[in-house]
């Protein structure tokens, strides 16, 4: 059941480590305590059979160790971790390492129900990575031309003609580049984000993006403060390629004016019409006549 | 840095918000004192905004203003002697609200 502020535990349920295994069992503990449990493995091919958890509960991360597959996990569909949990930190603290074998040591069994109330109270990170959540499945409408298909979100994002989204949610918004942004390109290999606190006006640089082929800014669809970059972007530019409209955002903002921007804007609608044109245009340029 | 261009991104779009890209008025300037014709940036324009001049005194002139994609700076970025500018943004998306409300007005 969702309910609100319930904990959504998301481990990293390694299963080859001990570190991987206290994250699954520290899962199950909380579980029992009323949490819901996301599983990593059925989330990765199956994200909606857990929309409803998630977008009601807060969601607390559970690393085994550094390489962190559970944040990336997260942040790769773009989920707003609330509270995050590394266990050989937290072994560390006890002056314990993980061991290689997936089989929990006693004693560090015996420090997992505390471990459990623990996390149960811990604080919330702070608002850097936003308040708002950006977990809703996105659908999209396509069109194909010649031998490209090109996606647009079907709701909730905004675009001007630079080919810059803008995805709202209340008073926040996620910004990137669009699909055929993203195709014309081709392979991205460089994301240099803005610095966080960043002033935008409507059509400012919001970070830029360098391909194989060219470089381009991100045009800022909107105006607002930079309260958070992709971070997982800059480590892994070509997001943008695989997933240009979730996995691919780049820069989280606070609006200041959107009432305003928006008059200046295309809908999912508007901006599916106009890149239809816009290819079409395009191939003609490149190939004449027909 | 180079970058290949003149690819698929070869975009002169005929209007720019609504408004005819001709009446708005962005496109880099060349600053002659400073400009050392290493040709960065024309190597980088994937529109064609510029042109090179074989034999002339201006060897690199911007022919083609209404291929520059309106906010578009990046161009600048490649110049080493930082020869190219941009009018302002703010009152060019001043300028183009405006006429936006005088195409809408008929």
């Amino acid at each position: 059941m969702a309910e609100k502020n319930r904990l959504v535990v998301l481990p990293c349920n390694g299963m080859d480590k001990e570190a991987g295994a206290i994250s699954r069992e520290l899962a199950l503990l909380l579980s029992e305590k009323g949490a819901d449990v996301i599983c990593p493995v059925l989330y990765q091919s199956k994200p909606k059979r857990y929309q409803k958890e998630l977008e009601s509960g807060k969601l607390l991360v559970i690393d085994g160790c550094k390489t962190g597959c559970a944040s990336k996990l997260a942040r790769e569909h773009g989920l707003k971790i609330a509270k995050k949990a590394t266990i050989k930190e937290l072994l560390k603290e006890e002056n314990l390492k993980s061991g290689k074998s997936p089989v929990i040591g006693k004693e560090k069994l015996g420090l997992l129900p505390a471990w459990a109330e623990r996390l149960e109270e811990l604080e919330d990170i702070a608002a850097e990575e936003g308040g708002t959540c950006f977990t809703a499945t996105v659908s999209f409408r396509r069109f194909a031309f010649d031998k490209f298909i090109f996606k647009v979100p079907e709701a909730g994002y905004f675009f001007n003609e630079n080919d810059c989204w803008a995805r709202v949610e209340g008073e926040r918004a996620r910004l990137g580049v669009s699909d055929y942004v993203q195709q014309s390109a081709s392979d991205i290999i460089f994301f240099e984000p803005p610095e966080v606190g960043k002033e935008l006006s409507m059509f400012d640089e919001a970070g830029s993006i360098e391909s194989t082929k060219t470089a381009l800014d991100i045009i800022s669809p909107v105006s607002g403060t930079v309260t958070a970059v992709n971070g997982e972007l800059v480590e892994a530019p070509e997001l943008i390629n695989s997933d240009p409209y979730v996995a691919g955002w780049a820069v989280e903002v606070e609006l200041s004016d959107f009432e305003s921007d928006r008059e200046l804007l295309m809908d999912c609608a508007g901006y599916f019409d106009y890149l239809n044109e816009k290819v079409k245009k395009e191939y003609m340029k490149r190939y004449g006549g027909k | 840095m180079r970058f290949r261009s003149r690819g698929w991104l070869k975009v002169s779009e005929e209007t720019f918000m609504g408004v005819p890209r001709g009446k708005i008025p962005w496109c880099p300037a060349i600053d002659y004192e400073k400009c050392d014709y290493c040709m960065e940036c024309d190597e980088f324009c994937p529109h064609g905004a510029f042109e090179r001049r074989e034999g002339e005194e201006k060897r690199l002139v911007v022919a083609h203003p209404e291929n520059c994609v309106v906010f578009c700076r990046v161009c600048a970025r490649t110049c080493g002697p930082d020869a190219l500018s941009f009018p302002d943004k703010t009152e060019t998306l001043e300028l183009i609200k405006r006429l936006r409300e005088d195409e809408q007005d008929g």
